[in-house]
């Protein structure tokens, strides 16, 4: 009798194709605030499996400041496994302080100190007592995977970090808000799109918190979170812990638009959200709009001779398989602004089982006359079935998805647009999909995509 | 004469029980080449030797950054045959490496002439409570996916730090389930943390396709068939043996189980690098009766004039090598001194595996660029065979001469800023990734060689100088890098001279609570 229960897909235990990793791959959410500076304790491969995974074949992001090959390791040993790992742990953080130059260390765990019981609070609560700037997490590997890492790295930064630090919690300022959205280095296109993010909403007259990139003012910013009127989430769920950690925390309401914005409608059905649920902003809002959409809809003229005439044809359906933050955005904008046909849309990051409903009703709804079926699958071999499965009508069609979908896309005939981790065959500078200006650039891509297979 | 390598057990043997291999440690080569003692250590492996006198001293300190794990190596070989699944029995984490070795599969697919296409490695995905109740039916079911989604001539079960710790018995499942199934289930122990180098996980990967895919008792014998021990690269070994009426069997990485199987068929075995080749071609030579080439490394005149030679000796051919070493030789020395030219002056430094780097040195010296700096990952003090033509450190020294500055450092950054400050070279040789970018940083490029057969043979020597003025050319990029970069260790720090002071002075670390806020203030005022 077979022991492990496959689910209606097929899915066994079996991850074939890795779609998101470890709950350690938060160390790169650390390596993402300016200024702060993982310090793992984990195995001898550990951090190299992170990072080469989901930064370096992930649109070679590189490692920057504090990424790559620079986060100090204590790269257990058996010794470390009989005797545990506290003691050297220990010493690797004294090391670590006087060799690396860091405004916030943050002390990951992966799953051997996990298993062996290493208490590596106890370790860092000594560095916190005299007064280094210095957290810990517990992120043990088969504790879940990076999604669920980085919540619980925003909250060790939070609770032990912020808390202690941030001068003032009481005082709101207004206008300000904390953005909590897309998972840094996970999500490919990260950096240009927390940028373009922060830039819609400074431009609708917020002042923002964007916390992690280049955007943000690295862990000094952090100190102002307890300041903010409200924490904004954006996102089909991702950051809603930390939203409501801070609201019993610092008494913070928050605001959850699930569909992280792409293109002129998106963008200002979202900006307008933000300003009805503050009641504040609405002219700068509306002024922003107006002079966004000028630009954006002079390009979109241009783009119609495009679109009315090229004689080669064009693909109509499509799927998207990704994380649900970008597969949601990339749904609602192509349904919305180009017309195409959903095909069977597939979430691929280990959405909490709780969240699953809501996001399916998101899907029922795309357009008043669209709505599209949507699976939660993590194992890329059932996700590559699933997809040959569909029906795409006469047409191949565009598949938004990872390198892993490529030799599927070949089978179909179709065309690959690489959005979600692993991209390994495009290289990702500030590159953004999303709001106005990335919704451009989503256009240019999945044109080229497809006209440049034709000949 | 007793075996050395013992096939009996399921597990292999670590690095550095079997070779004593080192990952830090400093000094020239000759030094390390006198304190590794290759003849004795050859001679204890034999059974006879040094004792317990040959204990090469390592150096360990408080302070390391992130490595690498041996099963990484065995993703990379294990994962990489092209008809056979790898399973990892292991937390998700583990499943990172899919997606880096997918993207070298396929590369080194194209490369060979082969189609692209996805590699096959399947992850049990243990979460919290399978380190508690363990995970049996997972893997089990794992190994069930595997067959009946790719229906593969071998499956291979990698272990982790997670199932090593909680204690899984792999091998009665993967013994279970090869009854069952009726092909090779082969159980790999490479749980990262029991072993101090990487590098014992090619040996895991080695050990297993020796015990369970190898053709124990072959009807036949293939008496022009030579098993390349390789990686994935550019195939350069097929032209340079066909002068010697030879075939190539490339092995671990896209190979076929079958042409895992047929290696004990073979008339001989060399590698790219005894550091890779070390385990599997002893072990075929004792078990397997395929002689193993012992020679020096096929780099640079002296070492591919000696490796030719030997391999046409050990596959009776010495009356074809002679006329095709002088051709050669003939062929690329204009080519070597139009290049020797444009070269002048140029300062190298290669950071890679062991004795890949003592190949790669003695190629620059070949081209007069001029090596005073090297570091290696590990180094292994002697290689399986014992023998003392293989001792590839002993080889550099005495033909091209001894590198001063000579570094055993496992991938460790912040040790390379101090190495180069030493050396000032104008350019990298590297392999592995984490070192390249601090170089580019300080205004110095790198050449990565991801193709590992770049630098083998004549042609080597070529390819490997026109490969360095491309990257010369780069150095406009990296100049202007280092004018707008902050690098994220302190001046304390960026000032030593000595990369492994902390190792001899732990106690340099020590934390002073009242210093480190005086140091956090002076900061803050900075700031303001």
């Amino acid at each position: 009798m077979p022991k492990i229960k496959k689910d209606k897909n097929g899915q066994t235990n079996s991850i074939n194709q890795v779609r998101y990793g470890c709950a350690l791959g938060a160390m790169h959410s650390v390596s993402a605030i300016p200024g702060a500076i993982p310090i793992t304790h984990c195995g001898p491969g550990c951090v190299d499996k992170q990072y080469m995974s989901l930064s370096f074949y992930n649109g070679y992001q590189g490692g920057g400041y504090s990424g790559g090959a620079v986060p100090p390791s204590s790269n257990l040993q058996e010794k470390d496994v009989v005797f545990g790992g506290a003691k050297h742990l220990d010493q690797l953080i004294e090391a670590s302080l006087k060799i690396m130059e860091g405004d916030l260390f943050v002390v990951l765990n992966g799953c051997i100190p996990e298993i062996v019981g290493d208490d590596i609070g106890a370790v860092v609560a000594r560095y916190q007592e005299k007064g280094v700037p210095i957290v810990s997490a517990e992120t043990g590997g088969f504790k879940g995977n990076n999604f669920t890492g980085h919540e619980i790295v925003t909250e060790a930064i939070i609770e032990q970090y912020v808390d202690k630090y941030a001068q003032d919690k009481e005082t709101k300022k207004k206008g300000l808000i904390n953005v909590w959205s897309e998972l840094p280095f996970q999500n490919t296109f990260w950096r240009g799109d927390l940028t373009e993010l922060k830039r819609i909403l400074e431009g609708a007259g917020w002042e923002v918190n964007i916390l992690f990139g280049y955007g943000s003012k690295g862990v000094k910013e952090w100190l102002t979170i307890p300041n903010a009127e409200f924490n904004l989430v954006v996102g089909p769920w991702l950051g809603l812990k930390t939203a409501k950690l801070l609201e019993s925390k610092y008494g913070q309401p928050y605001l959850h638009l699930p569909v992280l914005p792409i293109g002129a409608k998106q963008v200002a059905e979202f900006l307008r959200a933000i300003a009805e649920f503050a009641q504040e902003n609405e002219v700068q809002t509306e002024r922003f709009i107006k002079q966004e959409e000028k630009e954006y809809y002079y390009y979109l003229e241009y783009f119609t001779d495009f679109y009315a005439e090229y004689w080669w044809g064009l693909p109509a359906v499509y799927s998207v398989v990704s994380d649900a933050a970008y597969n949601l955005a990339i749904n609602k904008f192509v349904v919305n602004q180009l017309g195409l046909i959903p095909a069977k849309q597939i979430i691929t990051d280990h959405t909490p089982e709780k969240y699953h409903e809501a996001i399916r009703a998101e899907y029922q709804k795309l357009a008043e006359d669209v709505g599209a079926e949507v699976e939660f699958v993590e194992d890329g071999y059932i996700v590559n079935q699933l997809l040959k499965q569909e029906d795409y009508g006469h047409k191949p069609p565009v598949i938004f998805g990872t390198s892993w979908e490529r030799d599927t896309v070949k089978e179909l005939n179709g065309h690959i647009v690489e959005v979600s981790y692993p991209v390994s065959y495009d290289v990702v500078l500030n590159k953004t999909y999303i709001g106005y200006r990335g919704a451009l650039t989503l256009l240019e891509t999945i044109f080229t995509t497809a006209i440049s297979k034709s000949a | 004469m007793p075996k050395k390598i013992n096939l009996d057990i399921a597990s292999v043997e670590q690095r550095e029980q079997r070779l004593g291999t080192i990952i830090a440690w400093d000094g020239t080569t000759e030094e390390l080449h006198k304190q590794s003692s290759y003849e004795l250590r050859g001679q204890r492996e034999r059974g006879a030797g040094c004792g317990g006198n040959c204990r090469l001293c390592e150096l360990s300190g408080p302070f390391t950054q992130g490595s690498v794990c041996s099963e990484q190596m065995v993703e990379c070989q294990a994962g990489n045959v092209r008809d056979a699944v790898l399973i990892q029995h292991a937390p998700i984490g583990c499943g990172g490496g899919q997606t880096v070795y997918n993207n070298i599969y396929r590369n080194g697919l194209v490369m060979r002439g082969y189609k692209a296409e996805n590699l096959r490695i399947i992850n049990t995905n243990l979460i919290e409570s399978d380190m508690v109740f363990g995970a049996a039916d997972k893997l089990r079911q794992s190994i069930d996916d595997a067959f009946e989604r790719y229906q593969p001539q071998a499956i291979f079960v990698a272990s982790s730090c997670a199932t090593g710790i909680i204690g899984e018995d792999i091998e009665s499942i993967t013994d279970e389930k090869e009854a069952e199934l009726g092909i090779p289930v082969v159980p790999l122990a490479c749980e990262g943390f029991r072993s101090k180098h990487w590098s014992t996980g090619f040996d895991a990967t080695q050990h297993g396709i020796l015990r369970q895919i190898v053709r124990r008792n072959p009807t036949k014998k293939q008496e022009d068939l030579v098993n390349v021990i390789n990686l994935w690269g550019s195939d350069v070994f097929s032209p340079m043996l066909a002068h010697l009426n030879l075939r190539v069997n490339y092995v671990v990485d896209l190979a076929s189980v079958e042409e895992l199987a047929q290696m004990s068929e073979a008339a001989a075995t060399v590698g790219f690098c005894y550091t890779l080749s070390s385990y599997m071609a002893a072990a075929l030579e004792q078990h397997f009766g395929v002689p193993e080439v012992k020679a020096p490394m096929p780099y640079g005149f002296a070492g591919a004039d000696a490796w030719l030679r030997e391999l046409a000796k050990v596959t009776h051919r010495e009356h074809l090598v002679e006329k095709f070493i002088a051709e050669e030789h003939a062929r690329v020395k204009p080519k070597i001194e139009e290049l020797k030219k444009k070269l002048k002056g140029v300062k190298g430094f290669v950071a890679t595996g062991s004795a890949y780097a003592h190949g790669l040195i003695q190629v620059l010296r070949e081209l007069d660029v001029e090596v005073d700096g090297s570091l290696t990952f590990h180094h292994d003090p002697v290689y399986d065979s014992g023998d003392q033509r293989e001792d590839s450190l002993g080889h550099l020294n005495e033909h091209y001469g001894q590198v001063k500055n000579f570094h055993v450092s496992n991938r460790q950054q912040y040790q390379l800023y101090a190495f180069l400050q030493e050396n000032k070279p104008d350019f990298l040789l590297i392999r592995h990734n984490g070192l390249a970018p601090l170089a580019s940083r300080l205004g110095i490029p790198a050449a990565p060689l991801g193709d590992e057969h770049i630098a083998v043979g004549y042609d080597g020597i070529v390819n490997l100088g026109e490969t360095i003025l491309e990257i010369l050319a780069h150095k406009k990029f990296h100049d202007d890098i280092k004018k707008h970069v902050k690098l994220p260790y302190k001046k304390w720090w960026l000032e030593q001279k000595d990369a492994y002071i902390l190792a001899k002075h732990p106690e340099l670390v020590k934390f002073d609570e009242d210093e480190y806020r005086a140091e956090q203030e002076r900061k803050e005022a900075a700031h303001a």
